[in-house]
């Protein structure tokens, strides 16, 4: 099985994956942070009518062994997080606005992939 | 609904006073010299929390600027978690000499001269032993020990060895009041931090008060807090109060309304809030956001149903802090769960950045001289205790 492949349910999702199914929150937050609002809207429009079924198809697999594809959607999916703020609240900016400089926020857990909230058992992690 | 009844703090708190506030505590070097000095190197400062250090060897290094030191955390072979300075009992030396980080060992080597130390601090090891002389003794030179002690797993270490109060005594009511929530549970952990070009107290006043939610966080908190505090209590240094929601707010968006139903992971999320200690929040209203709590003199403690934040801010300099906001849930058993915390701590995170942004001007603008005092309303009442505690300390 080809590790860029969704779920067969969701499979229609695939040309939005290549962009948005990223396994790091810092890859979620440059890549929304480098879109536009046209794309974070689409994006968005693309998920969020179909995100309580994939919340339901991924509630059936256990979160620290997710299959490949079920891994993907799930990152997916958290891009929805990242990007719904800005769709939902900041009127499509693809940035926070009136906000510190995101760069200079430093995630602990950002380069973590499929990161679930373990911060304390990552190795090389800042004190 | 049923939110306690407003007061007016400055009846309550006679002591604190009306008047504006001057400045020169924020931009002074000699003051800030003298808040390391007299108050820092003189409290017990939150270093870290017992995950951490899950078992005997685990050590961290935490690099204290204030304190003009690092210091090794490390859970010995007896579980006893202990602090020593990074500093070789030979010719002073880094033991550890990565600027920070964390690992587990069973002895620390310095890499000098190979001098060796077990996890309790004591010298275990010095090649050429025999070289030295009559005047050194091993058994007095191990690792030079700061006072550790913990609290609900918050690790707080005291300077002073053997400090003149206690832990439990210094938080005192405060640590009562906050005592009994599940801390321990919330091991899922998303952490931020950066270095915010202004004073260590502008950075901490933004947290302090609820003034700022309505302009500051129009984009990421439009749900209508109030921008009153209620229930704000005192405690020596220490202080406390609630932040409650209005009645009524705009209906949630639909990821925002789809991550409430899939978990309690944001202050923004209304519905009833139990599990808390017995004075937080006590009429158990459906409208409390959350207890904001200032564990002085830097360590902020926010907890609420579901989950809990801390912010801590580290002077580096007057002009120069470091800032780590940390968000704490439990572990998600679901990708719905997961999905839940995603959006809850990347919507707390974007706040976050909507209070820093006004930090580093702030200090800028100041720095000018135009303004020599600032005006505290009786919601910053948080404030005007902060400063006033912050000052006993300074004037000693």
């Amino acid at each position: 099985m080809s590790d860029d492949l969704l779920p067969a349910a969701y499979r229609h999702l695939t040309p939005w994956a290549e962009r948005w199914a990223l396994p790091t929150q810092a890859e979620r937050e440059t890549t929304r942070r480098a879109s536009t609002a046209a794309q974070l809207k689409g994006f968005y429009d693309a998920l969020v009518g179909q995100v309580d079924d994939i919340i339901a198809h991924l509630n059936a697999f256990p979160l620290d062994q997710m299959p490949a594809p079920e891994q993907r959607l799930l990152n997916l999916t958290l891009s929805l997080a990242e990007v719904a703020p800005h769709v939902e609240l900041y009127r499509g900016d693809p940035r926070v606005p009136f906000s510190f400089e995101e760069e200079r926020f430093i995630a602990e857990h950002g380069a973590a992939p499929n990161f679930n909230g373990d911060l304390y058992a990552l190795p090389n992690r800042p004190a | 609904m049923n939110k306690p009844v407003a007061s007016r703090w400055a009846q309550q708190f006679p002591q604190l006073g009306t008047d504006p506030v001057p400045v020169e505590a924020l931009l002074s070097d000699d003051y800030f010299q003298r808040e390391k000095e007299r108050l820092f190197k003189h409290t017990w400062l939150k270093l870290a929390r017992v995950e951490e250090l899950p078992e005997p060897g685990a050590w961290k290094l935490k690099p204290l600027p204030i304190w003009d030191s690092s210091i090794i955390l490390v859970r010995g072979e007896d579980g006893q978690i202990r602090g020593f300075h990074n500093t070789c009992s030979h010719r002073g030396n880094r033991v550890i000499w990565a600027q920070d980080g964390h690992g587990k060992a069973r002895r620390f080597s310095c890499h000098f001269h190979g001098w060796t130390y077990n996890l309790n601090g004591e010298l275990v090891h010095v090649p050429q032993e025999d070289e030295f002389f009559d005047s050194f003794c091993k058994a007095d030179n191990g690792l030079a020990p700061v006072a550790v002690d913990v609290w609900e797993g918050f690790i707080f270490a005291h300077l002073d060895p053997q400090p003149a109060i206690n832990l439990k005594d210094y938080l005192g009511e405060a640590a009562a009041r906050l005592s009994g929530f599940p801390y321990g549970e919330m091991t899922a952990v998303y952490a931020y931090r950066t270095v915010l070009n202004c004073n260590w107290k502008i950075a901490q006043d933004a947290f302090s008060e609820a003034y700022h939610v309505t302009t500051i966080h129009a984009g990421s908190f439009p749900e209508g807090f109030s921008a009153k505090l209620y229930d704000v209590q005192l405690f020596g240094p220490h202080r406390t109060s609630a932040v409650y929601m209005d009645d009524k707010g705009p209906t949630p968006t639909p990821v925002a309304a789809l991550s409430h139903r899939l978990g309690t992971t944001s202050i923004a999320k209304r519905g009833a809030r139990v599990a808390l200690p017995p004075k937080v929040n006590p009429t158990r209203s459906p409208n409390f956001a959350f207890e904001l709590s200032v564990l002085f003199p830097n360590f902020l403690v926010h907890i609420m149903d579901g989950l809990y934040f801390t912010h801590q801010f580290h002077p580096l300099s007057v002009d120069r802090t470091l800032w780590e906001g940390i968000q704490y849930f439990r572990p998600p058993r679901s990708a719905g769960e997961r999905f839940s915390q995603e959006y809850g701590q990347v919507l707390q995170r974007n706040a976050w950045l909507e209070d820093t942004a006004t930090m580093e001007a702030t200090h800028a603008a100041l720095k000018s001289g135009a303004k020599k005092v600032m005006h505290l309303q009786d919601q910053e009442v948080l404030l005007r205790h902060h400063y006033q505690a912050v000052d006993e300390y300074v004037r000693g």
